[in-house]
């Protein structure tokens, strides 16, 4: 295979040190933030934001922006990794754990195994249900202490981070269950149904 | 539906070439141009850009998209850079960049924003800030033919130190009665300015720009708020949206 | 219309090297019809949002997403079901 020209003196701005096992494959430490997103910045207005857990064709659970904030926050420290091949280290996110979604809903157990997050703009992203529980996922709302910005997913957005940042849906609005599983909007487009960063899964096929 | 166009060449398939710079051109004190040899060019049309292609030692890639800046007519392919703060591209082609260097680039690439000297009409160019850069490639195109349209450069700039080409655009227009250049300054402008002191607005657009019945040939390029803005207007002002053409800068990809 | 970090929007232009790609020929200047508002625009003209992750190109008059396109390292992807036709 060709190697490319290189190009005398280029590096990357934004690269940082990183201990190579924080690292997963193919990807550079970031030090800023950079904005992707698929539709426009959704105009929210936290009096009329709602969020739903959704069965079927019943709303499990639903609450208003101060219910939500009334529920039990979880504070996260950890890494962060984009498909785009930007990683950025040593983030901290507050929001509400799935496993305390569920429990406010009265759910003791998820009632299936997969998940559709619905986001404003009609984004959205499925996961296994496995992959939310025990603290692996939350609803955040919070970014290293600060409201979310909107251009970042405020007022709030899912998070994953074990799995690409493309799964850590912006904008988000509902939790749909589901029996049998789905593709969201990137994942029916040729990226990878998983998205897990140590093992390079980006694109479909991979 | 909307007349044809006129007839392009047939399209290649995109390749990576290499791209080696043989001069460098001090724009402003943000802004330069590159003046680049790429064997085997094809030629392009002005208003397309090209891809690059940086590999820095050990792999890392980066890509961006520039406008073509030259005409098809000049020896060298020039591509005209701003330098964005905290980029991890431009301050690279800006600030670092030699002559003799290389990279890689493909193109040329877009078949929209294109302007050629067979399309009749007045051509109105509204530009903001570096979106200038293919709207040059049209008027270096313009420059070297015959006969010439009726042509407006509308140019908005944060000052007269930021208006890339300046001296070359102002020969233009000396040159030539049928060119005519108005540069709207945002931020700052020289001693007894009596030209637009601000952004372009409706009542300069009315003063200037061909009125719709012409039937401009209209291309707007720049910053994204700055084309949407414009664009706007230029519907109110009551332009077929079809006739409008944009082309959306971003941040220039930093 | 909703808002967005505007500056982070780019258009089909930036698109034309994938969709090139795509379709191994320049639709930049192709007009394109949305489903939903039944506008017409150039395909250059379109708003382009995630430009690195591939792209997703926009009506200008309704947001209503009109074509998705990625490229892969096992091959290329576009969806148009938001666009009722498009004319080359």
């Amino acid at each position: 295979m060709d190697t490319a020209p290189i190009s005398r003196g280029f590096k990357s701005r934004r690269e940082e040190r990183a201990p190579k096992n924080r690292l997963p494959p193919g990807q550079h430490v970031t030090t800023d933030f950079p904005v992707l997103s698929a539709g426009p910045t959704p105009l929210n207005t936290l009096e009329k934001w709602t969020f739903v857990v959704q069965l079927g064709g019943s709303q499990r659970g639903k609450w208003n922006w101060t219910e939500f904030e009334a529920l039990p926050q979880t504070t996260k420290k950890t890494d962060i990794h984009c498909v785009t091949k930007w990683s950025k280290l040593d983030t901290t996110w507050q929001g509400v754990t799935f496993d305390d979604l569920l429990k406010a809903a009265g759910l003791a157990e998820p009632p299936a195994p997969y998940i559709m997050a619905h986001c404003d703009g009609g984004y959205t992203t499925n996961l296994p249900v496995a992959d939310l529980i025990d603290g692996k996922g939350m609803i955040a709302t919070r970014y290293e202490g600060l409201p979310i910005p909107a251009e970042h997913g405020g007022p709030a957005r899912l998070f994953v981070p074990h799995l690409y940042f493309w799964k850590s849906a912006k904008w988000v609005r509902s939790m749909r269950f589901m029996e049998r599983d789905e593709r969201g909007f990137w994942e029916s487009l040729g990226y990878h149904n998983y998205g897990d960063p140590w093992k390079e899964q980006r694109y479909e096929g991979d | 539906m909307r007349a044809i166009e006129s007839v392009a060449p047939p399209v290649r398939r995109l390749e990576w070439q290499l791209a080696q710079v043989r001069e460098i051109v001090v724009e402003t004190i943000r802004v330069k141009s590159l003046r680049i040899h790429v064997t085997g060019w094809q030629g392009h049309r002005p208003g397309q850009h090209v891809d690059i292609r940086l590999t820095a030692e050990g792999g890392y890639q980066a890509q961006r998209s520039y406008s073509i800046a030259s005409a098809p007519e000049d020896e060298l392919l020039a591509l005209t850079v701003e330098r964005v703060n905290n980029g991890e591209v431009s301050p690279y082609l800006v600030d670092e960049l030699r002559a003799g260097d290389q990279f890689e680039l493909r193109g040329p690439i877009g078949g929209y924003f294109v302007w050629t000297a067979d399309m009749s009409g007045p051509l109105c160019l509204i530009a903001g800030g570096a979106g200038v850069a293919p709207l040059m490639a049209m008027l270096r195109h313009r420059d070297g033919q015959s006969s010439r349209p009726l042509t407006l450069l509308l140019y908005s700039s944060r000052s007269l130190d930021d208006v890339i080409y300046r001296e070359e655009l102002d020969a233009m227009a000396r040159c030539d009665p049928k060119l005519g250049i108005v540069y709207a300054l945002t931020r700052k402008q020289p001693e007894g300015w009596t030209g637009q002191r601000g952004r372009i607005d409706k009542a300069l657009l009315a003063r200037v720009c061909f009125p719709p019945e012409q039937n401009p040939k209209i291309f707007v390029c720049g910053p994204t708020t700055f084309v949407e803005y414009v664009a706007t207007l230029l519907v109110e002002f009551g332009n077929d949206p079809l006739s409008i053409k944009t082309e959306r800068f971003g941040p220039t990809g930093g | 219309m909703a808002e967005n970090g505007s500056q982070h929007v780019l258009d089909g232009n930036a698109a034309a090297g994938l969709l090139q790609e795509i379709f191994d020929g320049e639709i930049t200047s192709a007009l394109i019809q949305c489903d939903a508002c039944d506008s017409t625009e150039a395909v250059g003209s379109l708003r382009l949002y995630a430009s690195t992750m591939g792209a997703v190109l926009r009506c200008n008059h309704c947001d209503s997403v009109l074509m998705r396109a990625v490229r892969t390292p096992h091959g290329h992807w576009i969806e148009m079901k938001g666009a009722r036709c498009l004319k080359l």
